[in-house]
């Protein structure tokens, strides 16, 4: 380590000791190291200096902002090179996708597919918030997709397990990897039984933290020709190879950006009821846009480009008003451990920083998220505010479930806003549409259910490998 | 207390992953990460120390770290997104928390131990929670009416328009083969042992439902056969 090194600015500070610690690091008692707590010392920069140093800090920091300027390394340029060295394949985004194009946050390309996609669903959504993949099929449904050709869900498909990895480092990179690697093989295969050819579905991640973490774990497939030899043994094994290689898709693609793309058509296609009067605020998922950040969309028509444009594109789309919050960037709080074992945490936080500033400052009739975890965590935990004075209530959903009321879906039966705890019922009741009334008729389409009569939005036998 | 060498064993680990590198690249101590940093605002935790125990090769205070500061951490990656160097202080803390597991370490344990029924969930199953697991008594302070509609779960999901979200048990139906695939998955890359490591008592549980679904799968491929020869 060289006197220059950043994070060494403390080497000749006066009062540094020689303590424990490497030269370099004052330490007056063996305790702390430079920089921290009691044993902070100041730089005794110039101003000028401070200046300096703090402009550069700015600069490198601002990168919300598309920077065209500012190119990073492109892990799709990395993955042609392999398949062109016979390496791997990638299963590619071709015309019969119908894929439309974005710009991300450095002003790079990336193809959207629109059809023939492969449902890789989320344990939180499907568990928890099932209004999320019912929205989307629906809407899939009514732009006249053909369920078994245009889109499959099937149940041959696990989690990505990166909850849990992230809650508690039980797992690696390898079992990531050949998680990832097996289902997108699955979804890279799963036309065949249909009648179609090889990579003819093309996945479509619903999950905020499958989204990131797949995107993580690509790039160190894509450089690491350790991993992958070790997870093609693995792959190999479960026959999940193609010619013997491994298969990685082109782009890895979350269902809010099919959404994003789609917005104009739905708002000019099917929606039915106004919304201009809804006051709309977004919480876009961390792991949308803060892990390998470079891949998430970023619009300079939506937000300047200062902020990911997704969420926000959509109310715009709809004719809602969008209102910004001061803590539009903050996490929700989930946590993954959090949520479950240390759950004072998730809800202070989800409480102070999201729920409480977007009722008080933007007066919002909703607060839309496109994660499984952030809609959890903040629809769940605003009664316990009660406990602490902290009376705030705002209803929370998708952006693709708001999108579906606005296009006159039911509120039950499809945007299944019964499994949310917070007051979606007044948002409802904003858009002009009967919550007491809708409920009424989904009592009675629960008699229905137990009577064996139950609607489904495709065939089921589609999901066992069976035609439509 | 770990003697010095076990100290610096664990140090050698966390350096020793090949992410490592990609996710410490310098430190200015400018304290961005910590600013945006969720869990710093609750906990004794500040992600820049993190990044300056790394980078400064502090393995006695590493240690320390990890016996709780790691565990604060809610990996939003907010840090990450905003550190200058672009360093990933939420990388490095998946790291230390693999590493602890790796080493036994008793805080881990302690810590991982109320998050045991997640991971029952989706080693056996292949999902991660399910409808049954988000019930009123599992979370009291989600208060009295979690949702709108009361009736029988079973009911309630039946009502959902997809298939495979029908379920009680699971998020959504996980084909047999399937869950078989990823408890290959979890032997090879060294998962169940990490789990027999932190838990033996889930460990044995596990193991023993595993057991019994592959079972299922031999007998469900031996009927294949069998309907295949008719």
């Amino acid at each position: 380590m060289s006197e220059h090194t950043p994070g060494n600015h403390n080497q000749s500070a006066q009062g540094a000791g020689a303590g424990t610690m490497k030269p370099g690091f004052h330490n007056t008692d063996g305790q702390g190291i430079a920089g921290h707590g009691s044993f902070f010392q100041a730089t005794d920069l110039s101003r000028e200096d401070a200046v300096k140093a703090t402009d550069w800090v700015r600069k490198h920091v601002d990168r919300r902002t598309i920077d065209l300027g500012d190119r990073m390394d492109d892990v799709r340029e990395h993955m042609y090179e392999l398949e062109k060295d016979g390496q791997i394949i990638i299963h590619r985004i071709g015309d019969q996708h119908e894929p439309v194009g974005v710009k991300t946050l450095f002003g790079w390309d990336k193809q959207i597919p629109t059809k023939q996609l492969w449902h890789h669903k989320s344990c939180g959504q499907c568990g928890n918030i099932p209004g999320y993949p019912t929205s989307l099929l629906w809407f899939m449904n009514k732009f006249g997709f053909v369920p078994g050709k245009d889109y499959l869900d099937e149940t041959d498909q696990t989690s990505c397990t990166a909850w849990n990895y992230h809650g508690s480092g039980i797992g690696n990179v390898e079992s990531l990897a050949a998680v990832f690697l097996r289902n997108f093989h699955q979804a890279y295969v799963a036309g065949k039984q249909h009648g179609h050819e090889l990579g003819h579905f093309f996945p479509l991640v619903h999950c905020g933290t499958s989204f990131g973490n797949y995107k993580e774990i690509r790039k160190y497939l894509v450089e690491s020709a350790e991993l992958r030899e070790k997870v093609t043994k693995i792959l190999g094994k479960l026959g999940r190879l193609v010619d013997g290689k491994l298969v990685i898709p082109e782009e890895i693609i979350h269902y809010s950006e099919w959404v994003h793309v789609m917005r104009d058509r739905i708002a000019s296609e099917l929606q039915t009821i106004d919304v201009s009067n809804i006051r709309t605020t977004a919480h876009v998922a961390c792991h949308y846009y803060k892990m390998v950040h470079e891949d998430a969309i970023y619009d300079p028509d939506v937000l300047g480009g200062n902020r990911t444009a997704i969420i926000t594109s959509t109310a715009k789309a709809l004719g809602a008003q969008v209102i910004d919050y001061s803590t539009w960037y903050d996490c929700c709080g989930f946590g993954f451990r959090h949520i479950i074992s240390e759950r004072e945490f998730t809800r202070s936080f989800t409480m102070d920083r999201k729920i409480k500033v977007v009722r008080e400052e933007a007066n919002a009739d909703v607060l839309l998220a496109n994660d499984t975890g952030c809609v959890t965590t903040m629809d769940k935990n605003q009664w316990i505010g009660k406990a602490h004075e902290q009376d705030f209530q705002v209803p929370i959903m998708a952006e693709v479930q708001f999108a579906a009321l606005a296009c006159g879906a039911d509120p039950f039966k499809i945007v299944q806003l019964q499994w949310h705890a917070s007051p979606c019922e007044d948002l409802v009741e904003k858009m002009g549409i009967s919550w007491s009334e809708a409920k009424k008729n989904f009592q009675a389409y629960l008699k229905e259910v137990e009577a064996g009569n139950i609607e489904y939005l495709y065939n089921p036998e589609l999901a066992y490998g069976g035609k439509a | 207390m770990a003697t010095y060498a076990e100290m610096q064993q664990i140090f050698d680990d966390i350096r020793g992953d090949f992410r490592y590198d990609h996710e410490l690249n310098g430190c200015l101590n400018c304290g961005i990460c910590t600013a945006t940093c969720p869990s710093a605002q609750f906990y004794d935790y500040s992600p820049r120390e993190i990044v300056q125990l790394l980078w400064t090769e502090n393995v006695e205070q590493i240690y320390d770290a990890m016996q709780e500061k790691i565990w604060a951490c809610a990996q939003c990656m907010t840090c990450a997104a905003r550190c200058p160097f672009k360093n990933s202080p939420g990388g490095l803390v998946a790291i230390m928390r693999e590493v602890a597991i790796k080493h036994e370490m008793q805080s881990a344990k302690d810590v991982l131990r109320p998050f045991g029924r997640v991971m029952l969930k989706l080693i056996t199953t292949g999902n991660q929670l399910s409808p049954d697991m988000i019930q009123p008594d599992h979370f009291p302070d989600w208060g009295p009416n979690i949702q709108k509609v009361e009736g029988d779960l079973r009911v309630l999901r039946k009502a959902i328009p997809v298939k495979t979200l029908q379920t009680v048990e699971t998020a959504w139906e996980v084909s047999l083969k399937t869950s078989v695939e990823m408890y290959t998955i979890w032997e090879m890359t060294g998962v169940l042992k990490s789990l027999e490591l932190m838990d033996e008592n889930l460990f044995d549980v596990i193991e023993d439902f595993i057991d019994e679904k592959r079972e299922d799968y031999e007998d469900w491929l031996e009927e294949q056969e069998e309907e295949d020869d008719d």
